[in-house]
């Protein structure tokens, strides 16, 4: 046995010498078992176990975490089986978290930067609490607290609204969502139409036939483990299987998995979704008591075009096949299908090509989500809810306060609902407006990278040289922090308080996050942060924030849940379930369902085919003043969803390929998920890549261009170039060329940091005008060696 | 007794990797550096990868197709019988089992396994301070001798155990409650995080557990059903 020493003291290090006190059975004839039939085995295990259930923070998706933690360490995470969301998965994001926790690159502790120097320097908690408040009370006393600005993340539960109060009782209105890159278009689409602010949610357990455009929902999305336990339910959890049919340029996960994939042209969404409305109304298979008596605008009359004829008028499915590349046959085959299996669902993208720079992408999201409300659809079991969320206590009314409302009233800083008019946020537009002039003198960034995440995310760089206060919250010293004055870092979601709603079930629910261990490093929960920096600015503001702790202020808000604190901590989850859909033309559809977002357009219940919140906007415009924002159509047309050719950048003869910058399911949405080693490990699974990029190409392309696979190329658009490999990939249009997200990061972590290429340096930085969405797929690049 | 099996639903399964990770945290199989991941030395026990679609048209009828690969716990496993030193071997519940400490590392249970699911470790683990920290803690022996998942020596082949590190702790609860083990009370970690639930784990011997009923569909299959191996690791087809 001479030749096992080495092992055996291996052994003797691992802790054998201990004795195993949860020894099963006798060890007999330990070493000189010679594949004997009879085995004793014993197992030992941590001496002190227990479970904190918790939610994770590595997607938008908030799934319940059930965390195992032997000894005080974190050793383990489970999906938590209440959770309505995951039911006990959890994705490879949730699984490699402990990465996250105990990444040897995490920021210890609170850092002061010298601008001049660039050098770092530690401090105590308390200077930093003292700079914030001194920096945000010599705003107020220079009568312009709106020129504190704060951009965060996802970001829900009661961070936002904490926040937000934050920000108000300081006088500032500017809290700035990252939604303008991602979900708004959608819940532009949704609101225009329906008249909710809010992504739609889908039934997807109980429809007979999807029709997903673009969404990607088996692997990114706004929710990917929401549509997983939809999608493998629909196919494989009951008696029928329901059809699913992916429309998008790629096939990735979602189209190989589907019963047909449609690679459409880049950015004809909205014309397919007509051509098909087109088939159902020629057909009469709309769902006529809907459009006759809860939709408004189905028929023309003597004022106004209605959705009917001009959809008639310019939708026919030979000019649409024109347009989409799609047959005709196919169009009608579809729609046909679409219209008689109900109940039918038509699902919209948290991201993809409704970001195409104009305003059709959100035209696009309205023809798509119309798709529903004339099957039928909408409100209906199979089809789409609205998603209601927990009923928390009000915060205490803020004190009044001059230089507040003053502030208050100011024009938001990233332009939305002014400049931007439809614009809720205008999360990239942040760095223009700095660069233009907007004086912004303290700046925020919560679970927030904007230098990294948005398209020509550069800018940020020369913006906040500009702002003589940028201060991150973040865990990693990403990006932007590289760029702060203060770098103040949170704790891991594993390590501090918080919470999330639970979106896409319909139902209100809400989701705790708990320090499943105490905090390894000198972090401290931002909500602490802020409610320390209240006390020291003192005045109204100490008074608006009357709680001790971060964990306080969850548990006022969630007072009246339904469950106390205690059984609340222990489940880490509560919810109603069962989604109640509201009868149409009931109260509860008039207050809850159909219109109660309006801001202009009366909140009546109707459904609008013919957008009146887009009249009220866009009715008394001239054609010129349409054509500065990109709308072709004019008059009654520019009200109604429409399909207008994406303004690319780029010539074709010149950049042959749409770039498409994709979400995966291992590195997924978050910057500091690109620090996890195990998930850099598998991100290329697809394709056979590890640890980098790859450049996606249909080999009929590449063939063309005379590349081959694993060729190393450039990758060229009007704005920069990257270098990285080619792979060759048959589900995939030839026009069109992908690049991972999340990788090429130039910090973050010594895993991180210059692994790939960022496809989003690639990409044209400009606003849509209308929305002050940020733009991803209209950027055309050249690929050669 | 029990017959432990595994059935996998390929219309379920989205290709998430999370198996993978899931197993990975479970039984400390370290990450791959850069270099390593590149030479294909990354150890993953359960691994998703694209199957090949040569065959299978092109664009716009090519068709993706994603596997995911555990050890197929075979009822004649070809690994057990090449090994030179009786290091691998079949336990009483047909789990096909490694013992570290008896591996000289002469890797021809890799060559003779006809799914490539054993996995030669060529380097000692590099976590860098404090990744070790989320370690699983819990330790298996067998015959005395380590079987996971502490982590292995290098030179060493590992593999897939079922997470026997969980039946054990099972048996030891339902010992430490003073009644019988039922077989519903475990499942290997890949099975608990499945995000499209197209894992079942059970008997294969209960004629009630849904492996059972599963493995008796139409659309269930054995990977290379003509090697006679008789995995015990089943599938059920896609569509």
């Amino acid at each position: 046995m001479s030749k096992n020493i080495s092992r055996r003291d291996f052994l003797k290090m691992g802790g054998l010498a201990a004795g195993s006190a949860a020894a099963l059975g006798a060890l007999k004839n330990v070493m000189s078992a010679q594949a004997a039939p009879q085995v004793a085995t014993s197992v030992q295990t941590a001496a002190d176990q227990k479970i904190v259930a918790s939610t994770c923070h590595l997607c938008s998706a908030g799934c319940g975490i059930i965390v195992r933690v032997a000894d005080g360490k974190a050793v383990k995470l489970e999906g938590n089986p209440m959770h309505p969301v995951n039911q006990g998965s959890l994705c490879p994001k949730g699984q490699a978290a402990p990465e996250l926790l105990y990444n040897p690159d995490r920021l210890t502790g609170p850092l002061k930067r010298d601008r001049a120097s660039g050098q770092l320097t530690p401090i105590q908690w308390d200077e930093a609490i003292q700079l914030a408040a001194q920096k945000l009370n010599d705003l107020r006393k220079a009568g312009h607290p709106e020129q504190a600005v704060l951009m965060h993340g996802d970001t829900r539960g009661q961070m936002r609204s904490f926040l937000t109060r934050f920000m108000q009782a300081v006088g500032s209105p500017n809290v700035v969502s990252h939604e303008s890159l991602n979900v708004a278009a959608s819940k532009l689409g949704n609101y225009l139409t329906q008249g909710v602010y809010d992504l739609p949610a889908y039934d997807i357990e109980k429809t007979n036939y999807i029709l997903s455009f673009g969404a990607n929902f088996l692997e990114a999305g706004s929710n990917p483990q929401r549509t997983i336990s939809g999608y493998t339910y629909l196919r494989r959890g009951r008696a029928t299987r329901g059809k699913v049919v992916v429309i998008d340029q790629r096939q990735g996960i979602h189209g190989a998995k589907a019963d047909e994939w449609i690679p459409i042209k880049p950015g004809t969404d909205a014309a397919l979704a007509l051509g098909m409305a087109n088939v159902i109304i020629r057909s009469g298979l709309v769902d006529a008591d809907f459009v006759k008596n809860y939709s408004f605008g189905f028929d023309s009359n003597g004022k106004r075009k209605g959705f009917r004829d001009f959809v008639m008028e310019n939708y026919d499915p030979a000019r649409v096949e024109q347009i989409t590349g799609v047959p005709a046959t196919t169009i009608a085959r579809l729609a046909g299908e679409f219209a008689s299996n109900k109940p039918a669902l038509a699902i919209l993208p948290g991201k993809g090509g409704l970001l195409n720079g104009g305003f059709g992408g959100v035209y696009a999201a309205m023809a798509v989500h119309i798709l529903n409300a004339l099957v039928g659809s909408i409100e209906a079991i199979g089809g789409t809810m609205t998603q209601r969320y927990m009923p928390c206590a009000d915060y205490p009314k803020l004190p009044s306060d001059s230089v507040a409302s003053k502030g208050l009233k100011t024009d938001r800083l990233d332009g939305a609902r002014s400049k931007f008019p439809l614009g809720r946020d205008a999360y990239q537009a942040v760095a223009d407006h700095i660069l233009e002039g907007a004086p912004v003198k303290a700046l925020f960034l919560y679970d927030a990278n904007p230098a990294f995440e948005t398209p020509g995310g550069k800018r940020f760089a020369d913006a906040f040289k500009k702002v003589p206060f940028v201060v991150s919250f973040s865990s990693f010293m990403d990006e932007s922090a590289e760029l702060a004055d203060l770098i103040l870092p949170e704790p891991t979601f594993l390590e501090r308080w918080g919470d999330d709603h639970i979106e896409g079930l319909g139902f209100p629910g809400i989701s705790l996050y708990q320090p499943a261990i105490k905090p390894l490093y000198d972090t401290m929960n931002t909500g602490d942060f802020f409610l320390k920096v209240a006390d020291t600015m003192g005045g109204t503001i100490a008074k608006a924030f009357v709680w001790k702790s971060y964990e306080e202020v969850l548990q006022f808000r969630l007072k009246d849940i339904g469950a106390d604190w205690d059984t609340f901590k222990e489940l880490g989850v509560w919810f109603q379930p069962g989604y109640r859909f509201a009868k149409r033309g009931s109260p509860k559809w008039l207050n809850e369902v159909v219109g109660k977002d309006r801001l202009n357009a009366p909140r009546d219940g109707y459904f609008d085919l013919y957008s009146r919140e887009l009249n009220c906007l866009l009715g008394k415009m001239k054609k010129n003043e349409l054509a500065a924002l990109r709308i072709s159509m004019t008059g009654d047309g520019a009200n109604m969803p429409h399909y207008e050719a994406t303004a690319f950048t780029g010539d074709e003869a010149k950049y042959p390929f749409m770039l498409n910058v994709i979400t995966l399911m291992s590195l997924g949405p978050k910057s500091e998920a690109a620090n996890l080693p195990t998930l850099l490990e598998i991100s290329g699974m697809t394709v056979g890549e590890t640890w980098s990029s790859w450049l996606e190409m249909n080999p009929e392309a590449a063939l063309e261009l005379d590349l081959n696979d694993k060729d190393i190329v450039w990758v060229e658009s009007p704005f920069a170039k990257v270098q990285t490999k080619v792979r060759l990939v048959k589900g995939l249009r030839p026009d069109v060329v992908n690049l991972p997200y999340n990788l090429g990061h130039t910090a973050g972590g010594r895993f991180a940091k210059n692994r790939g290429v960022n496809g989003l340096e690639l990409l044209n930085p400009a606003s849509e005008p209308l929305t002050g969405l940020a733009a991803f797929t209209n950027t055309r690049v050249k690929v050669y060696k | 007794m029990s017959k432990w099996s595994m059935v996998i639903d390929l219309d379920k399964c989205v290709a998430c990797q999370a198996c993978s990770i899931a197993c990975r945290f479970e039984n400390n199989t370290p990450v791959a550096a850069p270099d390593q991941a590149e030479l294909g030395r990354a150890i993953r026990w359960n691994d998703v990868f694209p199957l090949p679609v040569e065959d299978e048209g092109e664009y716009p009828n090519a068709k993706e197709r994603y596997m995911t690969r555990p050890c197929m716990h075979c009822e004649n496993p070809p690994c057990t019988k090449v090994c030179p030193v009786g290091a691998t071997y079949q336990d009483e519940d047909g789990i096909i089992r490694q013992n570290y400490a008896r591996c000289i590392g002469c890797r021809l249970c890799t060559v003779g396994c006809p799914y490539t699911v054993r996995y030669f470790n060529w380097s000692v683990p590099d976590w860098v301070s404090p990744l070790t920290e989320h370690l699983n803690p819990d330790r298996v022996e067998g015959r005395g001798a380590l079987e996971g998942p502490s982590i292995r020596p290098r030179g060493v082949v590992e593999k897939c155990t079922y997470c026997i590190h969980r039946l054990q702790k099972a048996h030891a609860q339902a010992e430490a409650e003073g009644r019988d083990f039922r077989s519903d009370e475990y499942v290997p970690a890949c099975v608990q995080t499945c995000t499209g639930k197209a894992r079942f784990f059970g008997d294969l011997d209960d004629p009630n557990s849904t492996v059972s009923q599963l493995s008796q569909k139409r659309r269930a299959f054995r990977l290379l059903e003509e090697a006679g191996t008789n995995p015990k690791t089943i599938y059920l087809q896609e569509g």
